[in-house]
């Protein structure tokens, strides 16, 4: 074998077990704060996976959503439990030897039958990779996963933001109304996120902007918008309180919307739905993609906030 | 050729309703109710086209399978779109009497609900299982949502039961996607009822699937979470969980069955069959033995789950009498069941509690919700003429003629016990109680929409040549012999 | 066997190590980490098999997929943790079971809360 080859190879698998054992750490920890700190390990580590499978898209969004973002929600929601509620006082594992016993011979039967799944696979596979690589032009994008996510799959896209939509709404039904800042940031906070705002705000749009044609698009920018929105909460910053009731609303709800209006087109030109017409393609979807970061990104910020900013009287 | 733009509609519109409903929040029950009566309208404007073509597909944004997601409208589709909608309606008029008065339920339940219906409704008109997924998941993130609004200890833990159960679910569903999609490189359903084989990735998202989606649909076993969450929510929450959410996995299960595994899977039919029987027998007596009316109610849906799943082993030797019993069902239960809870929702309210022994003559101070529970129980049990009867009609039929005994006998006995059930609560609500108790009045809206309901499931037995052709269009049965085939 | 095998394979044991602690881990944290491993690990297989493409381009799909997928999964979490929260203001502790008998005489109509 090369010597390139084997190197790949040893770092493979040296990242595929990594993986595995970050994985069981964290979950097996007894310390709620230290499966969460390896549970973001973990999602770093998968972000490098996907750098060494040759999907940067994937990568960003998961240091940025998968590590980055669910890190910051599990630790807000950690520092939000009741101290009593932090432990169990049942035993974390056993029901028993025989029952454990039972359910890991059963979970390594499942990996088997999975493993057999995958290894009789066709070795290789082409997959859709022609048949998108054909309808590229038509899409007015470049970047082939864009292309897919926002054109040759918006329905799919679409309903996902529907469900960022949907989970905030459960989120609000859930909390009561919540959350002025607990405390006041210190001023190296506070130095630090005038610094930081702008530049993730100039990173988004890069990304947002990049996603035609590279790696990023607007799930990506969302993210960091939702992660720089993170900041400003951290640091105690909040809306004004004229601007938390529909302006908030339309804001969050934009995405959606301007999916579904630039979808109706077609349908006064006896097209399909969504089928944007080709001239206009690209601006189109850029378009979209400009509202949908806006709303993932307010989203996912007011996720972490975990309850409803207030307003004056509904 | 013009592409086939009215399929979305079922989609859109409570959709839209939902955004609309979430931005100008003070409107949201009137919105509510203006979506829920566009999205009849709107299914009925569907019905002409299809009786003349049989089925109706559109290829959202121009991109045909595989590249693109589909629609499809068949029959089968259109009777779950019309169950959901005309459920729907009833529990929208029903909620907007019962969350009055309290502002934040209101601003959270409608948009919920109508994402809950967008999700339903996208699921029915799917034909592309990774799209599948993402309204699984719209489907289940709203219900859980929907479930823990009653706050409470008990509805928060059985909601974060349900939501965990149903996320697992949903993974386990993702994961044979994706085996399926490196199998025969397309996610559409139809493509790929042509591709499948009997092969170990076919097998094994078969299995994964399948569990995933029975968890979804509470067959017994994989029941435990369902009683506690359908019991703690607000009435007419309990009522679409058990009438609407839990037959989008199985129609799901159903539509993948027909066009994909039946032929693969004739060991896995005769298990699920085996699994519904102890579900039809274990529920019943788990309801019988209940002493909270809405428990009793949500134990009786784990057994009407069960013949659903008797289907599946008989429609090897008679394909559409199993599958059009077992449809028919789905659609008297989501009617009948939805009447039952909104009927123990005005008894709760009523009496301020659902302890089946302090009734206390309910049914000369609320005669019309006994008579809804009592009607809704008829078509429960199964006694003619109503749709309940029709089903486990179609489906004693289809085990009588490939002499199948034993399934013929559990169709009986679920319905003696379903009787003995029923008439435990009727017994109680004659009888005078030991703790007579305040009463609180019931608004005589809520009352009449569990008695519609109820008349409903028992009047659907009278129309059973409309609707076995109505379900019948588009062939959704026999389009591939293979479902047929053991 | 390729990087794209050895990748899927660790794919299905993620979900298989998830699963474990979603069954048996006591408290809600840790089954919901459990619940995002074992979407992890149904990502993982859904793109790395993508690399099987002869031309070693992957296939955009699956990749596309993902990202829906990761998205999603975040939205759940969200929910998750909201809901863990209450459960914990509640009852006191955040793990199920923790209901189990305050609630059987069934007195207080639900969805009438003040």
């Amino acid at each position: 074998m090369e010597p390139m080859t084997v190197l790949n190879w040893a770092i493979d698998g040296l990242l595929a077990l990594l993986l595995l054992w970050l994985a069981a750490r964290a979950l097996a920890s007894p310390e709620l704060m230290e499966s969460v700190v390896l549970f973001v390990g973990f999602g770093l580590t998968l972000a490098m996976v996907w750098v060494r499978l040759a999907a940067p898209d994937i990568a960003l969004a998961e240091a940025a959503i998968g590590a980055g973002l669910t890190g910051a929600l599990l630790l807000a929601a950690l520092a939000r439990l009741p101290r009593g509620a932090r432990e169990t006082d049942r035993d974390e594992g056993a029901r028993g030897r025989l029952g454990e016993l039972l359910l890991m011979l059963l979970l390594a039967g499942l990996w088997g039958g999975l493993a057999l799944a995958i290894l009789s696979l066709p070795l290789e596979s082409s997959g859709l990779a022609e048949w998108v690589a054909g309808a590229l032009d038509e899409t007015g994008v470049g970047s082939p996963v864009t292309a897919v996510l926002l054109d040759l799959r918006g329905y799919d896209t679409l309903l996902e933001m529907v469900v960022l939509l949907l989970v905030l709404v459960g989120v609000w039904s859930l909390s009561k109304v919540n959350a002025r800042p607990d405390r006041q940031a210190g001023t190296m906070l506070d130095r630090l996120t005038r610094l930081y705002a702008p530049v993730m705000l100039i990173i988004a749009g890069y990304l947002l902007w990049a996603g035609s044609s590279a790696a990023g698009g607007a799930f990506q920018a969302g993210a960091v918008l939702g992660a720089a929105g993170v900041v400003l909460i951290l640091s105690g910053w909040r809306l004004p309180t004229a601007l938390v009731g529909w302006p908030l609303r339309l804001l969050l709800a934009m995405g959606v919307l301007l999916f579904l209006v630039v979808g109706a087109i077609p349908l006064g030109l006896g097209a399909a739905w969504l089928d944007h017409p080709a001239a206009w393609s690209g601006t189109l979807i850029l378009l979209i993609e400009i509202a949908a970061s806006l709303s993932i990104g307010a989203t996912l910020a007011l996720l972490f906030l975990g309850a409803q900013p207030e307003e004056d009287q509904p | 050729m013009m592409a086939d733009n009215a399929l979305i509609a079922p989609i859109l519109i409570p959709l839209l309703g939902a955004l609309l409903a979430f931005l100008l929040r003070r409107w949201a029950r009137p919105i509510g109710l203006l979506t829920m009566l566009m999205l009849v309208i709107a299914l009925a404007g569907l019905v002409p086209g299809l009786l003349e073509t049989g089925s109706r597909a559109l290829a959202i944004g121009g991109w045909d399978a595989p590249l693109g997601v589909g629609l499809r409208l068949d029959g089968l589709s259109l009777a779950m779109l019309l169950m959901t909608a005309a459920v729907g309606l009833a529990i929208s008029l029903y909620s907007a009497v019962y969350f009055s008065g309290q502002p934040r339920l209101v601003a959270s339940f409608w948009p919920l609900w109508l994402l809950l219906l967008t999700g339903l409704n996208a699921l029915f008109l799917a034909t592309d299982i990774f799209n599948l997924y993402v309204t699984l998941e719209i489907l289940g993130l709203a219900a859980v949502a929907l479930a823990a609004l009653a706050g409470g200890a008990e509805a928060l833990v059985a909601a974060m039961r349900y939501l965990l159960v149903s996320l697992l679910g949903s993974l386990a569903y993702l994961l044979g996607v994706a085996l399926l999609y490196h199998a025969y490189g397309t996610v559409d359903l139809i493509l790929l009822s042509e591709r499948i084989a009997p092969a170990p990735a076919a097998w094994a998202a078969l299995g994964l699937m399948s569990a995933g989606l029975l968890l979804k649909t509470a067959l017994f076993p994989l029941h435990f979470w369902l009683p506690a969450a359908h019991a703690s929510a607000a009435a007419p929450v309990s009522a679409l969980l058990s009438a609407l959410v839990v037959k989008g996995s199985f129609y799901l299960l159903l539509r993948l069955w027909l066009e994909l595994f039946g032929g693969l899977a004739g060991v896995a039919s005769i298990l699920f069959g085996l699994l519904g029987a102890a579900a039809v027998l274990w529920g019943s007596l788990q309801a019988l033995i209940q002493s909270r009316l809405k428990l009793l109610i949500a134990y009786s849906t784990v057994a009407q789950i069960g013949y659903l799943f008797l289907a599946f082993p008989l429609a090897i030797g008679a394909a559409t009498t199993a599958w059009t019993g077992a449809l028919y069902l789905a659609v008297s239960h989501g009617l009948a069941k939805a009447a039952m809870f909104l009927a123990a929702g005005n008894l709760l309210r009523f009496g301020g509690h659902d302890r089946i022994a302090d009734l206390d003559r309910v049914v000369q101070r609320l005669p019309l919700s006994i008579a809804a529970f009592a009607l809704a129980g008829v078509s429960i049990m199964g006694l003619p003429p109503s749709g309940g009867f029709i089903g486990k009609w179609l489906l004693l039929e289809a085990a009588l003629d490939q002499g199948q005994w034993g399934w013929a006998i559990v169709i009986l006995l679920g319905g003696v016990l379903a009787a003995t059930y029923v008439f435990k609560v009727l017994g109680y609500a004659f009888t005078q109680s030991e703790h007579p108790h305040q009463a609180k009045p019931v608004p005589a809206l809520m009352e009449w929409v569990a008695f519609g309901l109820a008349v409903a499931a028992v009047l659907l037995g009278l129309i059973v040549a409309p609707l076995l052709a109505l379900l019948g269009l588009g062939d959704p049965f026999g389009a591939h012999p293979m479902a047929a085939r053991p | 066997m390729s990087v794209a095998i050895l990748y899927a394979l660790t794919g299905a044991g993620l979900f298989v190590i998830g699963l474990h602690a979603l069954i048996l881990r006591a408290h809600l944290l840790r089954k919901i980490l459990g619940f995002n491993v074992m979407g992890s690990g149904v990502f993982l297989v859904l793109a790395a098999l993508a690399r099987r493409t002869p031309s070693g381009i992957p296939d955009p799909v699956p990749q596309a997929m993902v990202i829906t997928g990761i998205v999603v999964a975040i939205a759940a979490t969200a929910l998750a943790l909201s809901l863990m929260l209450r459960v914990a203001a509640v009852t006191g502790r955040a793990e199920l079971g923790a209901a189990g008998a305050c609630h059987e005489d069934g007195d207080t109509e639900q969805g009438e809360r003040p």
